[in-house]
């Protein structure tokens, strides 16, 4: 009989089925929280196509949509999002215990030697049109609030913190000239002695 | 369907041949591909063996973002495999050129525009085990009653 269980284990014989682990971190997946449209997954969002915020059937709601074939899984939407709609693993379970989140801004860079100062970038920013509706107009702003706008024939840039990250304005400069960086800070709440 | 056959189609399923083709990823694919061969997952348990060779292949796993260099060449790979044979694509950057697809970039993805891709396995890069899971369900359906559909 002994040999039965031998021959058996010799052809049968298999390593325990592999599962992946819950606190791997996985595909986001979308919970039932409300997303507010803040935009801020897709703007800190490394891999091209990979998330979407869509409006959805319901009047007024929207939806992060992640597309597989472009995620690559960072976890930077799951923990970047301020209503925590998007979860995967234990991104959520780790931060609350460890105090830690994430924080993102924009560095905008002019290349004085290739920038003409056609303004074209200026006036294409969705935040410059909100602030200044001479720049919604196309037209020629002399205000000191705006991210940036042609001064003394260069773009210059006046206010970077104020920049949402949506890089119309790299999409939009014809010479290259513009370019726009995401700086990711990774914090801890620390306690005060 | 005959004895024969049904006999054909149980030796198929312990004995899938695997050849991959790099067509410029980062080598992260190519090292989870790897990984499948170690102990932890033993693909061989399987019958799943890996040669690099497309002639005796029954399964080719796509590998990476598909260079202007490979755009012809991966085409040929293909047509060296006997029938039946079954391409999958693995990782982000066959199914999409993952972080790479970006204006002036030296990637033409998708994979599929040059042989047809059977499955995908999404991820960058995908876990052994998902990429274990994908050549177990999709080389069967594929291999299965050969003789018979063609
Ligand atoms: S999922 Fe979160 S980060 Fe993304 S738009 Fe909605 S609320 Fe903002
Ligand atoms: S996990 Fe990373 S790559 Fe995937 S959608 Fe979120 S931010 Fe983008
Ligand atoms: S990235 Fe968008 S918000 Fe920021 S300066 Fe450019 S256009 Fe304006
Ligand atoms: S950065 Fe580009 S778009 Fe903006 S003013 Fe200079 S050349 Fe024009």
């Amino acid at each position: 009989m002994a040999s039965v269980e031998w021959i058996k284990t010799f052809f049968f014989a298999k390593t325990a089925p592999l599962i992946t682990p819950s606190h791997f971190r996985e595909f986001p997946h979308v919970t039932d929280k409300e997303c507010t449209h803040c935009f801020q997954c897709m703007m800190i969002c490394p891999a091209p196509g990979a998330i979407e915020v869509i409006r959805t059937e319901k009047p007024g709601e929207w939806k992060p949509v992640i597309h597989l074939g472009h995620c690559i899984r960072c976890g930077l939407c799951v923990e970047i999002c301020p209503e925590l709609v998007l979860d995967s693993g234990r991104v959520h379970t780790k931060n609350a215990q460890d105090g830690t989140y994430m924080q993102f801004q924009f560095h905008i860079t002019v290349n004085p030697v290739i920038c003409m100062g056609c303004g074209i970038c200026s006036v294409a920013c969705p935040v410059n049109k909100e602030i200044d509706p001479q720049l919604a107009a196309k037209g020629t702003s002399t205000s000191d609030e705006v991210i940036m706008r042609v001064y003394k024939g260069i773009n210059t840039v006046f206010h970077e913190e104020k920049c949402t990250g949506c890089k119309t304005c790299e999409e939009q400069c014809p010479n290259r000239s513009v370019m726009v960086a995401r700086v990711l800070e990774p914090l801890q709440i620390t306690e005060e002695p | 369907m005959t004895l024969l056959q049904s006999f054909k189609n149980a030796v198929r399923q312990r004995s899938i041949h695997v050849c991959y083709v790099d067509t410029g990823s980062c080598n992260g694919c190519d090292i989870e591909v790897l990984a499948c061969l170690s102990p932890r997952y033993d693909l061989e348990q399987y019958g799943i063996y890996v040669h690099n060779n497309p002639r005796e292949a029954d399964v080719l796993l796509v590998i990476g973002g598909v260079t202007p260099q490979w755009e012809d060449k991966l085409k040929m790979v293909w047509d060296k495999m006997p029938e039946p044979k079954v391409a999958v694509a693995i990782g982000n950057c066959p199914i999409s050129g993952c972080v790479y697809n970006r204006p002036d970039s030296l990637t033409r993805p998708p994979a599929k525009s040059y042989i047809p891709i059977a499955a995908e396995v999404p991820g960058c890069p995908p876990r052994p085990t998902e990429i274990i899971q994908a050549i177990l369900s999709v080389a069967p359906l594929i291999f299965k009653d050969w003789e018979i559909r063609r």
